[in-house]
């Protein structure tokens, strides 16, 4: 529809109206950026992670109810949405999708990537995962059950990958570093040590 | 609707494209966009149901070939014209005064 | 209303939630076997073409929501039971998937009738 050129300046024509009509303020537009670009991020995402691998009672809370467990941990929901969190084990791969647009866990992962707001992800996530798992580099046995959710309605969805074998002697920080995005979006599993 | 953004299943999109360490906004311009949606969305000027379809009517040609912040974009100066806050003329008129003041634009 | 940096800050602390509070009964329960209606809508739908005249199982009641479909032609909230369901993949894709895989999504009541 438009070069960068164009956008840019559609954008900023935009933006002056709403200036101008005194809907919103400059330093609103400001916070929410931030909020998006520093605050939010899988950072927050791979606490959870890291606590459920260490915590087995605080694991238990967050599978029954995630929402509750993570504004516990102080990640408020961003669009007020409820969480789900779904456990990864060496029987059941599971991987998250928005078929229809991009809806993402934000109060855990922040703004979701590009691929995963894109056709190919949305398409062949829903009725080929195991080819977009083996594109990823994620290999799963043909025994291992794939379980994809499409998350379509206001619930949303956060993959707790499995805890990497050889980590039992690692601190909070090292088992942080494990935890990737793609991991607690289920295309790939958390890093090996 | 049965729109192109109805995607489960749909073949013939390619590979999945990935980029390493991508940044949140790959230009100012798509942070700016995003924020001014959910300025749109908390003044309660409209829903984010209504926001949703909205991108969904965008034709088809264009919603896969414009990115994905320029849909935020072309979905909230739908709902804002149709909601009667920036119609499109007053939008058009502020582009083409943006347009010659910073040298013809694009 | 005019949107501060305040307006912004106390907006995202754990507001807009679209569960709603309201007593409002099920259709199905955990375990039955539903199909997903075959309905062909212009308007906005979070019911994809790919699960529509499919048989599923409840496997989650969320609990009441809001209803996508209605907000967005300003019909207001419906609420209504919000349920996840289990689609087997050979279900959805034929018999290519894996008799083991399937696929879970968030089906409102009005999306769903009782199976044969």
């Amino acid at each position: 529809m438009t070069s960068d050129n164009n956008v840019e300046l559609r954008v900023r024509a935009l933006e002056s109206l709403l200036l101008e009509k005194g809907l919103v303020e400059a330093p609103a537009i400001d916070e929410i950026i931030d909020l998006f670009e520093n605050r939010l991020g899988p950072q927050n995402g791979g606490k959870v992670v890291v606590r459920a691998w260490t915590d087995p009672a605080f694991k238990a809370r967050l599978l029954a109810n995630a929402t509750e467990a993570i504004v516990e941990m102080g990640y408020d929901a961003v669009q007020g949405e409820d969480m789900v969190v779904v456990e990864n084990t060496p029987e059941i791969h599971n991987v998250v999708v928005c078929t229809l647009c991009s809806c993402f866990p934000w109060a855990t992962l922040g703004l979701p990537p590009v691929w995963y707001k894109s056709a190919p992800y949305r398409a062949r996530a829903a009725s080929d995962p195991r080819g977009v798992l083996v594109e990823f580099g994620t290999e799963i046995s043909d025994e291992a059950q794939v379980r994809v959710w499409d998350s379509n309605a206001e619930l949303r969805y956060m993959v707790l990958p499995e805890r990497p074998a050889g980590t039992g002697a690692m601190n909070e920080d090292e088992l942080l570093a494990l935890v990737t995005r793609d991991s607690m979006i289920g295309v790939t599993r958390a890093q090996n040590p | 609707m049965n729109g192109i953004h109805d995607m489960g299943g749909v073949h013939g999109y390619g590979p999945i494209d990935r980029e390493e360490d991508e940044p949140v906004f790959h230009h100012a311009w798509e942070g700016k966009a995003l924020a001014l949606a959910r300025v749109g969305l908390a003044g309660g000027h409209f829903d984010l149901d209504e926001f949703r379809h909205a991108m969904e009517r965008i034709a088809p040609v264009q919603y896969l070939s414009i990115s994905y912040y320029e849909r935020w974009l072309e979905g909230t100066l739908m709902m804002l014209d149709a909601k009667g806050v920036v119609s499109a003329e007053e939008f058009q008129t502020r582009l083409d005064e943006l347009s010659k003041s910073s040298g013809g634009g694009a | 209303m005019k949107i501060t940096r305040d307006v912004v800050l106390g907006l995202y602390k754990n507001t807009g939630t679209a569960r709603v509070d309201a007593d409002v009964a099920a259709s199905f329960k955990v375990g039955d076997i539903i199909q997903a209606r075959i309905i062909n809508p212009t308007g906005h739908t979070r019911l994809p073409r790919y699960v529509r005249g499919k048989q599923g199982r409840i496997a989650t009641d969320h609990g009441v929501f809001k209803f996508a479909d209605s907000l967005a032609r300003g019909g207001g909230n419906q609420p209504q039971h919000l349920y996840s369901v289990r689609f087997d993949a050979r279900e959805l894709w034929g018999g290519d998937a894996k008799p083991q895989d399937c696929l879970y999504i968030d089906l409102w009541d009005d999306y769903l009738e009782r199976a044969e």
